[in-house]
C-alpha cells in the first residue's frame, strides 16, 4: 500500500516541518521497534546535516537502520561492507579504460549515492578510513585531477563494533569528529524481543517502510533548520560547555570548534520536534552527549564500552556544573 | 503616535518651559512674553502642533515680535538682555507648536540652552539653580529617548520602561558629577576679589523716601520678607528685641505728609572706617538685603557712627562712599544689590544729639504745625496733658491716652483731606504712622519739640544675628528733652509694632532665605578662593601645633595617611562602582521564569540543582504531573521570549501567572481531597 507521491514542496512551516521528521521516525519505527529516542536522534542528525557513527554489537538492527532510513527518505541506497582489504577504488570508484575509445572513463563507485551504509568501517586500512571521511567531509570525491560530486544529500551511516577490536584500525580522533553523531541502538527490551519473535513471519522488516519523503524536502528541511534563530545566550551556552571541556581535569583534549559547531546545528534540528523556531538550552543538553562523547579525548587508557561510558558520564558532569542560560 | 514619543515630546515641551522659567523668575520679562509663551506650553502640552501647517506665516509672527522688542529697546523701555531673552522664550515657543521631527527638536532644545543662560545674565537666584538642574534632567531624558526611538524600527513600541532605569542612572551620575566638577574644577573669574550679590526673590518692597504721607492702604505690614541682617555685640542674647532701627527722622508736616527741612545732600560723600569704639557703644555688623530696595542704611536708636560701607553689585564687592541727606539719613551713593556697614550706637537712654547743635531753622521746624490743623486737636492735647510740663513725661501720658483709646488697623479710608483729625476723630484707628503723627502734632500743640522718625521696629534671631523684616517697618515720636536730646516715645499700641505677617508663612520665608542665603555663599560666591579653603580645610589639621617643634618642611605624615585613604576611598568607590554597572540584571523573561519557579515550589514541586524550568517542563511531562498541562505553555512562552525573541507583552507574564496559580490551586485542593479520602474510604 505505497502513498501517493508527496508533493516535495519545500518545507514551509514548522508544523510542516515537525510532522515530516515524525513521518519518517515513524516509518523507522517500523523497522526497529522499541527505539523511539535514538530513531529521533537518527533523524535530528539528518536534518541537521550530520553523518551518524553507529556503535554496537552485531544483531541489533544498524543495517536494518540504515536500510529504513534510505527507503523512509526516498534515498538512493548503498551499503559497503568494509573490510581488511578494501581499497580507496573500491569506494570512490576507478578511471577504466575503455578500449574501443581509447580512453578512460570514470565509474563511479558505490559512494555515488545518497545515503550509504559503512558497515565495519574501522575494519578498513586507514588509506580507506580517510577516502570515504574526506567524501564525507566535502560531499564531493577528487580522483586523478577530476571532482566528482556526490549526490545531494550525501549522507554517511557507518556502523563499529565497539567490542571486538582484533584486526581493525581505530578510527583516528580527527576522524570521529566528522561524524555529527555517535549513537548505539542497544538491544531491545524484552517485550519488543518476544513481540519480534511472535509477529515476525518470514517478511523482511523493511517491507514495512513506505517512503515518506524525497531529497527535496530533505534539503528543504536542512535548509530550515539551520536557519533557526539560536539566541546569543544559547550560543555562549554552547560556547561555555567546550570551554569547560577543554579545561577538564580528565580530558586530554576539549570539544573543537567544529564540535561547538556541530552542537549548534544538532541543537537547531533538536528544536524541530518541538515545532519551535529557535533552539534553547534544552536542545543543546539533549544532544550534547551524542554529538560530543566521540569527540573528546579522555586521558585513562580505557576503551571501547566503557570509554564511551566515561566520556558520556563527564560530558553529564560538565553540563550539570555549567549553567544554562535562564 | 507612538507612545514613547509621546512622553519624550513632553519631556522636551516641559524641559523647555523650566528653561524659560529659569528666566521668568527674575520679573523682568515683559508679561506679554510670559503669557504668549505660557499659552504656547500648554497648547504644546495637550499634543497640539497648530504651526505645522503654517511655517512661514508663523515665521513672520516671530519676525513681528523681534520687531516689536527691537523698537523697545530703540526707545529705551527694554534692556537688550532682557529683549534677548524674551526673544529667546518666543522663539522656543513657536518651535514647540511647529510638527515635532528631528530639526525642531534640536531647535527646541538649543533655545532651552539659550533660555537658560538668559536667566544666568538675568538672575541667579536659587529659583533659577533648581529650574536649570529639572531642565538638564528632562532635556537630557528626552534627548536620550529620541536616540532610543530612533534605533527602533518603525511600528514596534519603544521600550521606554527598559530604557528609564538606566537613563535615571546616567543622569543621576551626570548631576553628581556635575557637582563636583563644580567643586573642584579650578575656577578663575572676576569675582575673585569678593562675592558678589544677586537681587533675591522679586522686587523689593521696603523703602524710604523723602517723605511720608499719610493714607492710602496698609500692606507693608503684612511682608515678611528679610530686608536687614545684623550681627550685634555685645550679643543681646535674646529671641526678639525690642530695638528701634532709625531710618531718618521728618520734622515738617503740611496736614497730608511728612518731609524734611533740609532736604537736599550737602553733596559731600564720605567714607569712614571704623575702629573698636568705646565699650558702652553697641556695634553692629549690618547686610542689607535685596529686598530692601533702599539706599539708607539703618541703624538701632541712637545711632553714633557709621562706616565700612561696602556695596555688593553683580561685578563684585566694594567699598563705598555714603552720603547724609536731610531728616539725619545716611544712605549709599552708589546703587547694589544689597549693602553692608558697622554701626555703633548709643545705648537706650543715653545722650544724643543736643537741641544746641541744630541750626535754628530746624529747631523752628520741630515746633511748626500745618496750616488749618483742626483746634481739636490743640485741645485735646491740653485736656489730656492736663497741666503737664515736662516733655517726656507728657509725651508718654499722650502715647498712653493714645494706646488705650484709638485701636490699630492696616485698613485705611484712603486720602481724605485732614488725615490726621480724621484718625482722632472721625475714625478712631490707624496705623503707626497715625499714631505717631498724632502724638507728635499734639506734642507740637503744647510748645513741645517732636519729630517724627521711620524705620524698623524688632528683630528676631536667626542662627546667631538678627533679622528685621519688611513688615517689621515702622514709624514713631522722637521728644526733644533739654539736656538729654531725642527721646523715643512710641504711641503705637506694643502688639501692632513688629511684624504682622502670619506665622507660619513667616517660617517658611525664614526657611527660603536660610536656603537662599546658603545657595548664595556656596554656589553663587563660590569662588577660587574657597576652592582653595576647602582644599586647605581637607590637608590643614584642627589641632594646635605644638610650639617647639620647628615647622618641617615636608608635609606631615598626616597629609600622607589622608591621601593614602582618599585614594583608597577612591578605588573602593570605583569597584562599587564597576561592580554596579556591571552587574546582571535579570531579563524580563529571566524574571517571569523566577515567578514561575517561586509558584511551583509554592506547589511542593522540587527542582533539581542547576534544573532548569525547560527540563522542568519535559520531567514533569514524562512522570504525567497533574501540573503538566498547565505549566507547558507558560514553559513554551518562557521558551520563545528568553530565545526566540518574542518578547512578553504587555500584562502577558501577570495572565499567565494567574492561569499558572488557578491550576496549582486546583491542584493542591484536589490534593487536599485526595487525602482526606482514605480516612473516610475506611470509615465506611
Amino acid at each position: 500500500m505505497n502513498q501517493p507521491a508527496r508533493a516535495l514542496s519545500p518545507v514551509p512551516s514548522l508544523a510542516n516541518a515537525r510532522s515530516a521528521m515524525e513521518r519518517i521516525a515513524t516509518q523507522l519505527g517500523r523497522a526497529v521497534q522499541g527505539k523511539s529516542a535514538q530513531l529521533q536522534l537518527v533523524v535530528t542528525s539528518l536534518v541537521a546535516g550530520g553523518h551518524v557513527l553507529l556503535e554496537d554489537v552485531p544483531g541489533v538492527g544498524k543495517t536494518t537502520l540504515a536500510e529504513a532510513l534510505a527507503k523512509a527518505c526516498g534515498l538512493s541506497f548503498a551499503r559497503v561492507q568494509f573490510t581488511a582489504d578494501l581499497m580507496p577504488a573500491d569506494v570512490l570508484g576507478a578511471q577504466v579504460f575503455h578500449a574501443q575509445t581509447a580512453t578512460f572513463q570514470f565509474r563511479p563507485g558505490p559512494l555515488f549515492r545518497q545515503l550509504v551504509l559503512a558497515d565495519e568501517l574501522n575494519r578498513a586500512p586507514p588509506r580507506t578510513q580517510s577516502a570515504l571521511l574526506e567524501a564525507m567531509a566535502q560531499g564531493q570525491v577528487s580522483l586523478d585531477g577530476a571532482t566528482h560530486v556526490l549526490p545531494a544529500p550525501f549522507t554517511v551511516v557507518a556502523t563499529q563494533n565497539p567490542v571486538d577490536f582484533s584486526g581493525t584500525y581505530p578510527l583516528p580522533d580527527s576522524q570521529l569528529d566528522r561524524f555529527m553523531v555517535r549513537m548505539s541502538l542497544g538491544h531491545p527490551t524484552p517485550e519488543v524481543e518476544a513481540g519480534l519473535l511472535v509477529t515476525r513471519d518470514g517478511t523482511p522488516p523493511l517491507d514495512a517502510v513506505e517512503s515518506v519523503s524525497g531529497p527535496e524536502e530533505l534539503a528543504s528541511l536542512r535548509a530550515f533548520a539551520a536557519a533557526l534563530r539560536l539566541d546569543a545566550s544559547v550560543a555562549d551556552y554552547v560556547v561555555r560547555l567546550a570551554t569547560a571541556t577543554r579545561s577538564h581535569g580528565d580530558l586530554e583534549r576539549g570539544a573543537s570548534t567544529r564540535a561547538v559547531l556541530a552542537l549548534g546545528a544538532a541543537a537547531r534540528a533538536n528544536a524541530l520536534w518541538e515545532a519551535r523556531d529557535f533552539a534553547t538550552p534544552g536542545d543543546v543538553r539533549a544532544v550534547l552527549v551524542p554529538c560530543w562523547a566521540h569527540r573528546i579525548l579522555l586521558r585513562s587508557a580505557v576503551q571501547g564500552v566503557s570509554a564511551r561510558d566515561e566520556a558520556a558520564h563527564l560530558l553529564e558532569e560538565i553540563a550539570r556544573k555549567v549553567p544554562a542560560p535562564r | 503616535m507612538r507612545k514613547g514619543t509621546r512622553l519624550r515630546l513632553a519631556l522636551r515641551d516641559l524641559g523647555s518651559g523650566f528653561a524659560f522659567a529659569s528666566m521668568a523668575v527674575s520679573g523682568q520679562l515683559p508679561i506679554w512674553s510670559l503669557v504668549l509663551y505660557g499659552v504656547a506650553l500648554v497648547v504644546a502640552l495637550a499634543g497640539r502642533r497648530p504651526f505645522s501647517n503654517r511655517v512661514k506665516l508663523t515665521a513672520l509672527l516671530l519676525l513681528a515680535v523681534a520687531l516689536t522688542l527691537g523698537t523697545n529697546v530703540l526707545a529705551g523701555s527694554l534692556n537688550l538682555v532682557v529683549a534677548a531673552c524674551a526673544f529667546a522664550g518666543l522663539i522656543s515657543a513657536q518651535r514647540l507648536l511647529s510638527t515635532p521631527d528631528a530639526t525642531t527638536d534640536g531647535q527646541v532644545h538649543l533655545s532651552g540652552l539659550l533660555m537658560v543662560a538668559g536667566g544666568a545674565a538675568l538672575s541667579g537666584e536659587l529659583v533659577y539653580g533648581l529650574f536649570l538642574i529639572v531642565f538638564g534632567v528632562l532635556a537630557s531624558i528626552a534627548l536620550a529617548l529620541g536616540v532610543v526611538e530612533s534605533a527602533v524600527p518603525e511600528g514596534e513600541p519603544v521600550p521606554v520602561r527598559a530604557v528609564m532605569g538606566p537613563l535615571a542612572t546616567g543622569v543621576g551620575f551626570a548631576v553628581v558629577g556635575a557637582v563636583a566638577f563644580f567643586v573642584l574644577f579650578p575656577r578663575l573669574n572676576w569675582n575673585m576679589i569678593g562675592p558678589s550679590a544677586s537681587p533675591g526673590l522679586g522686587v523689593a518692597t521696603a523703602g524710604f523716601s523723602n517723605t511720608v504721607r499719610l493714607g492710602g492702604a496698609g500692606t507693608i505690614k503684612g511682608n515678611p520678607r528679610i530686608v536687614l541682617r545684623a550681627t550685634l555685640s555685645p550679643d543681646p542674647e535674646k529671641d526678639a528685641l525690642d530695638a528701634y532701627w532709625l531710618g531718618r527722622t521728618y520734622d515738617v508736616f503740611d496736614g497730608q505728609e511728612w518731609s524734611s527741612a533740609r532736604t537736599t545732600s550737602d553733596g559731600a560723600g564720605f567714607m569712614t572706617t571704623l575702629r573698636p569704639g568705646r565699650e558702652n557703644l553697641v556695634h553692629q555688623r549690618v547686610e542689607l538685603m535685596p529686598a530692601y530696595g533702599a539706599r539708607t542704611l539703618v541703624a538701632m536708636e541712637t545711632p553714633s557712627r557709621l562706616g565700612n560701607a561696602v556695596t555688593n553689585t553683580r561685578q563684585g564687592s566694594r567699598r563705598t562712599q555714603i552720603e547724609e541727606r536731610g531728616g539725619g539719613e545716611v544712605r549709599f551713593r552708589d546703587a547694589g544689590i544689597s549693602y553692608s556697614y558697622e554701626a555703633y550706637s548709643l545705648p537706650p537712654g543715653a545722650s544724643g544729639d543736643d537741641v544746641q547743635d541744630l541750626p535754628p531753622e530746624e529747631q523752628d521746624a520741630l515746633l511748626a504745625l500745618p496750616e488749618g490743623l483742626d483746634v481739636r486737636v490743640a485741645q485735646t492735647a491740653a485736656r489730656v496733658l492736663n497741666g503737664e510740663r515736662d516733655p517726656l513725661a507728657a509725651a508718654r501720658k499722650l502715647s498712653a491716652w493714645l494706646q488705650r483709646e484709638y485701636s490699630y488697623t492696616l485698613e485705611l479710608s484712603g486720602d481724605v483731606p485732614d488725615p490726621v483729625a480724621d484718625f482722632l476723630f472721625q475714625r478712631k484707628q490707624g496705623h503707626c504712622e497715625h499714631f505717631a503723627t498724632a502724638l507728635t502734632l499734639m506734642l507740637r500743640t503744647q510748645g513741645m519739640r517732636a519729630r517724627l522718625a521711620t524705620g524698623f521696629f524688632g528683630g528676631e534671631r536667626v542662627t546667631g544675628g538678627y533679622v528685621v523684616r519688611a513688615g517689621d517697618a515702622h514709624a514713631w515720636t522722637h521728644v526733644l528733652v533739654p539736656g538729654r536730646g531725642f527721646i523715643t516715645v512710641d504711641a503705637t499700641p506694643p502688639a501692632h509694632r513688629a511684624s504682622q505677617s502670619p506665622r507660619l508663612l513667616e517660617q517658611l520665608i525664614n526657611f527660603y532665605e536660610v536656603v537662599e542665603s546658603q545657595w548664595r555663599d556656596v554656589v553663587l560666591d563660590y569662588n577660587f578662593r574657597d576652592q582653595l579653603t576647602v582644599l586647605r580645610s581637607l590637608s590643614r589639621s584642627h589641632e594646635v601645633p605644638k610650639k617647639d617643634e620647628p615647622p618641617g618642611r615636608a608635609p606631615p605624615p598626616r597629609a600622607f595617611g589622608a591621601a593614602l585613604l582618599a585614594a583608597a576611598a577612591a578605588y573602593a568607590a570605583w569597584r562599587l562602582l564597576t561592580r554596579f554597572l556591571s552587574r546582571e540584571r535579570p531579563l524580563e523573561a529571566t524574571r517571569f521564569a523566577d515567578a514561575v519557579e517561586a509558584q511551583l515550589t509554592s506547589a511542593r514541586i522540587t527542582r533539581g540543582e542547576g534544573e532548569t524550568l525547560e527540563a522542568l517542563d519535559a520531567r514533569l511531562a514524562r512522570e504525567r504531573h497533574p501540573l503538566a498541562p498547565a505549566l507547558a505553555p507558560v514553559t513554551r512562552r518562557y521558551l520563545e521570549a528568553r530565545f526566540g525573541g518574542r518578547p512578553l507583552l504587555q500584562g502577558e507574564a501577570t495572565r499567565l501567572l494567574a492561569d499558572l496559580r488557578r491550576a496549582v490551586l486546583t491542584q493542591t485542593q484536589r490534593g487536599a481531597r485526595e487525602g482526606t479520602r482514605p480516612p473516610q474510604a475506611r470509615a465506611s
